[in-house]
């Protein structure tokens, strides 16, 4: 793939430009892979309006559990730590978990410099205090993730610094819905996978995924935090509108994360994991967590839900195949993909979803 | 704010990286107190700030601030948000592809 020969768009391109010529060479030499971050801006008055105090309870028991850091000795390397054979690994695998690796670790540390940025320009003492400690988190599973690529060879070059970077913008209720979403999201794809390698340890290709109890909770707890931050004001989760926005969140997050680990055969082959079973257990799990603080929640189980997530796959497949094309079959290729995914997303937004009422209390412990 | 000029500024700043096992980050704070808004471009002046395995580093450097045109602002504030999915973790890259470039 000559992704070099095209300018990065995006910061995977870059970090996979990188990768790409890393196994150019056969041997397992040092390279350097560019991490490189986005950076947002949001509206930070209206973060120093929020007002906690209609969760303060709640809100103090989590902060106080985040500044105590459970897991402040969870991240070391213990006789646990097994080592890997990566040149003997199956090339394709090892391509994917290098993959998993780097894109874990640049959202680990995308979320820390935002995290950072709110905290930094926050004048509210409660949501500072917040941020202060999920920027620290994540620096932490950052630090981790990089660790166990310098095994593999990968070098993190932190260089973006003084690449010119463009600030984007999101609104507060965007970062609360998708962050806390990808919170939950994460710990459902960490205790899922942590569960089934318990059962079956002969799978566990690699030491980093013993880790993931640990670790999946303090993604929980984020995703509380952002959970009381919606509960602070109640049109945010119950408005016409802002129902609309939590459906499409839910239906965009879930087609995407299928359409990902589809393009991950090896990796999930090798955890003897079936992907559709695999996401599944994970969207039922993240619906049923998100019942704490969502008025809606997807019907996974509707006889249109697989068939479009099917569709939508196979559109993206083809759009990708498509971008590699040039002139007229290349636009026609990307036309029809795109309306193809775009007709399959549509048909996932429109299956009815479950109504639910949040309870009364918003606070959950992780129990999986 | 000018509606279709860009305007520069150059402040100092403090550049924070960490390059260790117990933490991975990299800051970048403006000394003056200087705020970044939607569309500005930061470009942090001289050479890379390359931090060894182990180390953290703070360094003073300048910083040039690229202010959006107030419609630059006003575009990236309407489809910024229209990003939203690169706030979420999925644990793999957008990149469909991966075996090929591997093969390549």
């Amino acid at each position: 793939m000559n992704i070099q020969n095209t300018a990065p768009e995006t910061a995977h391109d870059e970090l996979h430009a990188e990768i790409a010529d890393r196994f150019d060479t056969t041997a397992m030499a040092t390279e350097t892979t560019l991490l490189n971050p986005r950076f947002y801006t949001t509206d930070f008055d209206e973060l120093d309006r929020i007002d906690v105090s209609s969760v303060r309870e709640d809100w103090d028991d989590l902060l106080a559990q985040m500044r105590s850091d459970p897991n402040k000795g969870h991240f070391k390397k213990t006789e646990e730590w097994d080592n890997i054979d990566w040149d003997g690994m199956e090339p394709k695998l090892k391509a994917e978990l290098i993959d998993f690796l780097v894109s874990s670790c640049t959202a680990e540390f995308s979320g820390c410099v935002l995290y950072k940025e709110m905290k930094r320009r926050g004048k509210n003492p409660d949501i500072c205090e917040l941020f202060s400690y999920m920027s620290r988190d994540e620096a932490r599973h950052a630090g981790f993730i990089n660790d166990a690529l310098r095994e593999a060879g990968v070098a993190v070059n932190l260089g973006f610094l003084t690449k010119s970077k463009k600030y984007t913008y999101f609104r507060p209720k965007f970062i609360y819905y998708a962050t806390y979403l990808s919170e939950k999201i994460g710990y459902a794809r960490y205790i899922t996978i942590y569960r089934h390698l318990e059962a079956n340890p002969d799978k566990r290709f690699h030491p980093i995924f013993k880790w993931f109890r640990e670790w999946c909770n303090d993604e929980f707890s984020h995703g509380e935090a952002f959970a009381l931050l919606m509960r602070t004001d109640p049109k945010l989760t119950q408005s016409f509108v802002n129902k609309l926005w939590i459906r499409f969140f839910l239906t965009a997050v879930y087609s995407t994360m299928y359409v990902r680990d589809h393009a991950r055969p090896a990796f999930h082959e090798a955890m003897g994991v079936d992907i559709d079973w695999y996401d599944q257990e994970v969207f039922r799990k993240t619906s049923e967590i998100a019942r704490q603080v969502f008025p809606v929640e997807l019907d996974i189980d509707h006889p249109r839900w697989m068939p479009n997530l099917k569709r939508m796959e196979r559109a993206f497949r083809k759009m990708e195949a498509a971008e590699k094309q040039t002139g007229l079959a290349r636009m026609l290729g990307k036309l029809t993909s795109g309306a193809q995914a775009g007709w399959a997303f549509v048909s996932l937004y429109t299956i009815p979803v479950k109504k639910n009422t949040p309870p009364e209390s918003v606070r959950l412990e992780p129990a999986y | 704010m000018p509606l279709f000029a860009r305007k520069t500024e150059t402040v100092p700043c403090t550049v924070e990286v960490s390059h260790r096992f117990e933490a991975l980050h990299a800051h970048v704070r403006f000394n003056d107190g200087s705020v970044i808004h939607p569309g500005d471009e930061v470009l942090v002046q001289g050479p890379p700030v390359m931090a060894a395995w182990g180390e953290v580093i703070s360094e003073d450097r300048v910083a040039t601030i690229t202010r959006a045109t107030a419609l630059e602002r006003l575009w990236t504030r309407l489809t910024g948000d229209f990003e939203f999915i690169e706030l979420c973790e999925f644990s793999f890259s957008e990149d469909l592809a991966l075996e090929q470039e591997k093969a390549a």
